[in-house]
């Protein structure tokens, strides 16, 4: 290694070797975020036309008054609200629920969790296909065994309450062992001591997990919470290889929306504001969970 | 933590019920990929068949070879790139002291909650100037879009999770910053790195949107492959399900190869994250 | 792949009944089919660009596929190699918008859906014409006058009749397929049930085709459903509403060049008419005895379904004859012109032309277009009949005068897509063909018109809502689009 005299004792000032390690990396991020940023943001003050080459003309706030006023877009925030609540939620639930379990398990532990991981690892189109695959009714093993059962007839994916549960599902498949993961990391740091201590003590299980196992792993939890969450807002790919949308608009979460009006109807100064009120709201929930996790004193 | 005979009884039917819903799915599709299309489109789906290598040879044949060294090269070169970037910056910013690092920190992630489709167009737009579409290059630098922030954040937490006092013993027997950097501190978060890898990897691995927009003929990555199979003359389930195989596979060996770093890694980057 | 190979090239020297050695593909061709009007065709002028390597972009179409397979054919021809990209209509149609409004130029062959591609980028491509005249260049074999009118129109031009932006390339077009053997068996009996001779032909009607699929819900136990649609959320739902539109006499707009010429101002919509109504209403009706799932099928899904055996009949694309027939129901299927409604029979053409990128480099154009007269020539279009992978039918009047053509078209067929034919035929009379508007905010304007109808399926949306939320969608949609037109050609950034 060779070693820079400069830097030896640390202490020199001007720009130190921890902010040169820095800055390779703040460099690239600027060029290939700070670019698309500043683009999206005038786009969305423009009409954009692919006409002939990409042209702008300025048409100031209309995209933005459009993006408050316009019902479709209006109705897939709602829905997406309710897809987002419900993927993040139930992952949430069942993957405390089932790090709690293994954390019960002992023979097999490290086998199940191998096992229960795995989903996290397939691709989303490959999630989605699968998810059509399995529900197709003429040939697919799920829509087959509902119809047996008699649990449910009607067409999975074609019928707009089912199909919506249907995609939620398949998010909540791919991404609860990513919850089950984090918490049960958690729970191997919660002491063993003070848990057999509470044993003798006489509490049942509920009385220490809730008075001691759920304080040691709030923290990991809404971190957990907050890396699901950014994706969740994000990701598309499941919605659009399965119902893209549909039927009759169910699916039809606000990425979905984007990715149509941006590279099927190529309205773009309009995908812009759309694109930059999803980052908005991002940035909101990711804020709102640092800050809960600033004020339990876990983050640094 | 002892249990009654019941208790035990009713965890382990609990456990293999979460066993049955993520497991199924994934038996069914590697079942399927080896079905003949007959046994495939069956209505009454079965368990016993004569296996077939049928779908799988088509797909080689077809040249899925190339999809499989696009993928190789895109995501394996994007994530060691992240990776390396990552842990300098990572390491850069848990140590670093100026104004507005809580700003840097947060712009940092702030870049990968991006959405996907509205980054599309402006990086199209660079990449058209910088002559990136089309390429290998093209992919692993978009890739780097949502793997680079995603590194430095995972790194920075688990260095600043490590006491700055093990470096400065090093300094003091006359080690240079930087190689207290690369001889304590890295080793140390090992387990951190390699969870930043197998994220990384996993993440631009499973890329569709970049890849469909940005790649060419030459380009193209496995999920594209798949996607391809939905063609207007029927869906192939067989060859579907075959290359979902190939693009999963190699994801949960190697994601379960390292498992045990995995859960350290998580725990640590996440409890500390900035 | 290497045996499949030798067939074809086997196939195709028996076909044109010459060597390819010396003389040019086309030059050969000519003493085969007869009729070569004036074609310009010298064995220097097909090679005067080998050792280029052109980029050709694709929907992923049987037709594409099976000149996939045949690409060795252009390739000892003109010496230029051919990278094939086939995507699904909608990355596609991103990822050539993209190509064109960044001036790139990088797919020099286009699959130009005329309703995704052409209408809103016309501008962008070249100008065939003048490769056609061009006496350095081979002229299209037969001339332009051998593709079929109708076709040549809505797949090659914009508004006005001179400028040539695609060629011809494939044709499909949708048709009642149904399960012979079901309406065989249970023929003598829906007669007395249901009145009239069920047998499906040119003089059936909507109304029949209603009753006749109720029937089989209520009375055969071969198959769960009379009717299967690809009435999922998708282009193919549009497709599938659109042939019962137009024959209750419905339409999109009341223009007549929309659909063939194609119009940038097509006027306001008259969905909420009460003729486009009332097919929507019937529509509705339909869906609800159908294959409930066919509100998540897509044509693919739909296909699948009808060879698995879970619907009679469906309106279905001519295109998937050619695996239908390969399948384990092949022999029992039969095909007919879908029905009448009360103003007329129509059938959706879902045709594609193949067109030049106006960006790419002028030498590359050149030797695009090379490529654009082999895989639209008469013999190409043979072999994609004969293909292996599928393949379509031609684009080309001359062919279906053959006589191994005109045989094919009765089984057992050579080639299964031409059992077809008198279907498609019907539908391709002027009065019948179904051409939906080709307008610049056509792609808007489906994605309107399949959600409302997917609405009216699936949420109890009434059909005059539907029609009426639609109509004033698309009409909004033109003004955007037309607006966006006129600034597009303002400064470019």
């Amino acid at each position: 290694m060779a070693s820079n005299t400069t830097e030896k004792g640390g202490g020199r000032r001007g720009i130190s070797l921890e902010t040169k390690m820095l800055l390779p990396a703040l460099v690239l991020l600027a060029v290939l975020s700070l670019f698309p940023f500043v683009y999206i943001i005038f786009m969305s003050f423009n009409t954009v036309s692919l006409i002939g080459g990409i042209s702008f003309e300025w048409t100031g706030m209309e995209n933005w008054t459009r993006l408050f006023t316009d019902s479709v877009v209006l109705g897939s925030w709602a829905r997406s609200a309710i897809y987002f609540i419900a993927t993040v939620g139930i992952e949430m639930v069942l993957g405390v629920g089932i790090a709690l379990l293994l954390n019960e398990i002992i023979a097999g532990r490290y086998a199940a969790l191998s096992l229960i991981l795995m989903p996290m690892f397939v691709a989303p189109v490959i999630v989605g296909l699968l998810g059509r695959f399995l529900t197709d009714s003429t040939y697919g093993l799920y829509a087959y065994f509902l119809n047996a059962t008699g649990l449910y007839t009607q067409d999975i994916l074609g019928t707009p309450g089912s199909a919506l549960l249907a995609v939620i599902l398949m998010d909540v498949w791919e991404w609860t062992p990513l919850i089950t993961l984090i918490v049960l990391a958690g729970l191997s740091s919660v002491p063993v001591s003070v848990l057999e201590a509470a044993n003798i003590d006489g509490a049942n299980y509920w009385q220490r997990l809730r008075h001691m196992v759920w304080p040691s792993i709030a923290g990991v939890v809404i971190v957990a919470l907050l890396i699901r969450s950014m994706d969740a807002i994000r990701y598309f790919d499941i919605i659009f290889v399965t119902t893209n949308g549909g039927p009759g608009n169910a699916t039809k979460i606000i990425p979905i929306r984007l990715y149509e009006t941006a590279f099927r109807f190529f309205d773009l100064g309009y995908a812009a504001a759309i694109g930059l009120g999803m980052l908005a709201f991002s940035i909101i929930v990711a804020n709102l969970f640092m800050r809960i996790l600033k004020n339990r004193g876990l983050a640094k | 933590m002892r249990h009654g005979t019941v208790t035990k009884v009713l965890l382990y039917a609990a456990l293999a019920l979460v066993l049955l819903w993520t497991v199924v799915p994934l038996v069914w599709m590697v079942l399927s990929s080896f079905k003949s299309p007959n046994d495939l489109l069956a209505t009454t789906p079965s368990l016993f068949f004569t296996p077939t290598l049928e779908h799988y040879g088509a797909l080689f044949q077809s040249g899925l070879w190339g999809y499989v060294q696009n993928s190789l090269l895109a995501a394996g070169i994007s994530t060691i790139i992240a990776v390396t970037l990552g842990c300098l910056a990572g390491y850069g910013l848990s140590r670093a002291h100026f104004r507005g690092k809580d700003h840097v920190a947060f712009w940092i992630i702030s870049t990968r909650m991006a959405p996907i489709a509205a980054v599309i167009l402006p990086l199209f737009i660079l990449f058209r100037y910088a002559g990136l579409l089309d390429s290998t290059l093209g992919l692993i630098i978009a890739y780097l879009t949502f793997n680079l922030p995603f590194a430095i954040w995972i790194m920075n937490a688990f260095f600043a999770d490590l006491p700055p006092s093990l470096e400065e013993a090093a300094m003091v027997e006359g080690a240079t910053r930087f190689e207290a950097f690369w001889r304590i501190a890295l080793p140390l978060t090992a387990p951190g790195i390699v969870t930043t890898a197998i994220l990384c990897l996993v993440f631009s691995w499973n890329d569709y949107a970049f890849a469909v927009t940005f790649a060419g003929p030459d380009s193209q990555t496995l999920p594209i492959a798949a996607s391809q199979l939905n063609t207007q003359t029927g869906l192939n389930w067989g060859q579907l399900t075959a290359i979902g195989t190939i693009v999963v596979a190699p994801m949960i060996l190697v994601g379960l190869a390292v498992r045990r770093y995995l859960v350290k890694g998580l725990t640590l980057g996440a409890v500390t994250g900035e | 792949m290497t045996s499949r190979h030798a067939l074809t090239r086997r196939d195709f020297l028996r076909m044109t009944g010459a060597g390819l050695a010396g003389a040019s593909l086309l030059g050969a061709a000519g003493c085969g089919g007869g009729g070569t009007t004036g074609a310009r065709a010298g064995a220097g002028m097909w090679k005067q660009y080998a050792g280029t390597t052109l980029s050709f972009v694709s929907e992923n179409t049987a037709p594409t596929s099976a000149i996939g397979a045949n690409l060795g054919e252009f390739e000892k021809l003109t010496g230029i190699k051919v990278n094939i990209l086939q995507l699904e209509l909608t990355s596609l149609v991103q990822k050539v918008a993209l190509d064109i409004g960044s001036g790139l130029g990088s797919y020099q062959i286009l699959y130009a859906d005329p309703y995704q591609i052409l209408a809103p980028y016309h501008g962008a491509l070249a100008d065939l014409n003048e490769f056609d005249a061009d006496e350095n260049l081979p002229s299209i074999e037969r001339g332009v006058d051998d593709f079929i009118p109708a076709q040549l129109a809505a797949a090659g031009r914009f508004e006005d009749e001179k400028t040539l932006y695609g060629l011809p390339y494939d044709c499909p077009t949708m048709i009642w397929m149904y399960r012979k053997d079901l309406f065989e068996k249970h023929g003598e009996r829906m007669r007395q049930d249901l009145g009239f001779d069920p047998m499906p032909s040119e003089s059936s009607t909507w109304d029949e085709y209603f009753r006749i699929a109720r029937w089989f819900n209520d009375n055969a136990d071969e198959v769960p459903y009379g009717t299967g649609h690809q009435a999922k959320q998708h282009d193919s739902l549009m497709n599938d509403f659109s042939n019962v539109l137009w024959s209750y006499g419905g339409d999109y707009f009341d223009n007549p060049n929309v659909g063939s010429l194609g119009a940038s101002d097509p006027g306001p919509s008259i969905l909420d008419e009460p003729k486009s109504v009332e097919g929507a209403e019937f529509y509705k009706k339909l869906l609800e005895i159908a294959h409930p799932s066919s509100t998540s099928w897509d044509w693919n899904a739909l296909d699948e379904a009808f060879r698995a055996g879970q619907v009679a009949m469906a309106p279905n694309w001519h295109e998937f004859a050619a695996g239908i027939v390969d399948s384990s129901i092949g022999k029992d299927v039969g095909f007919a012109p879908l029905p009448k409604g009360p103003a007329r029979q129509s059938g959706m053409w879902g045709g594609t032309g193949l067109s030049v990128n106006g960006a790419s480099p002028a030498e590359e154009q050149r030797a695009a277009w090379l490529f654009l007269v082999w895989a639209t020539s008469p013999e190409t279009q043979l072999m994609g009949l004969k293909s292996d992978v599928g393949g379509g039918t031609p684009t080309r009047s001359s062919l279906y005068e053959r006589p191994d053509v005109k045989k094919a078209m009765e089984p057992p067929s050579e080639m299964p897509n031409m059992l077809t034919y008198d279907a498609v035929a019907t539908s391709w009379k002027p009065d019948n063909i179904g051409l939906r508007p080709k307008i610049p905010a056509w792609n808007e304007c489906d994605t309107i018109i399949f959600t409302e109808l997917s609405s009216m399926l699936v949420s109890g949306k009434s059909p005059e809502e539907a029609m009426k939320t639609a109509k004033q969608g698309f009409d909004e949609a033109n003004t955007r689009v037309q607006n966006l037109a006129s600034s597009g050609r303002g400064g470019v950034a």
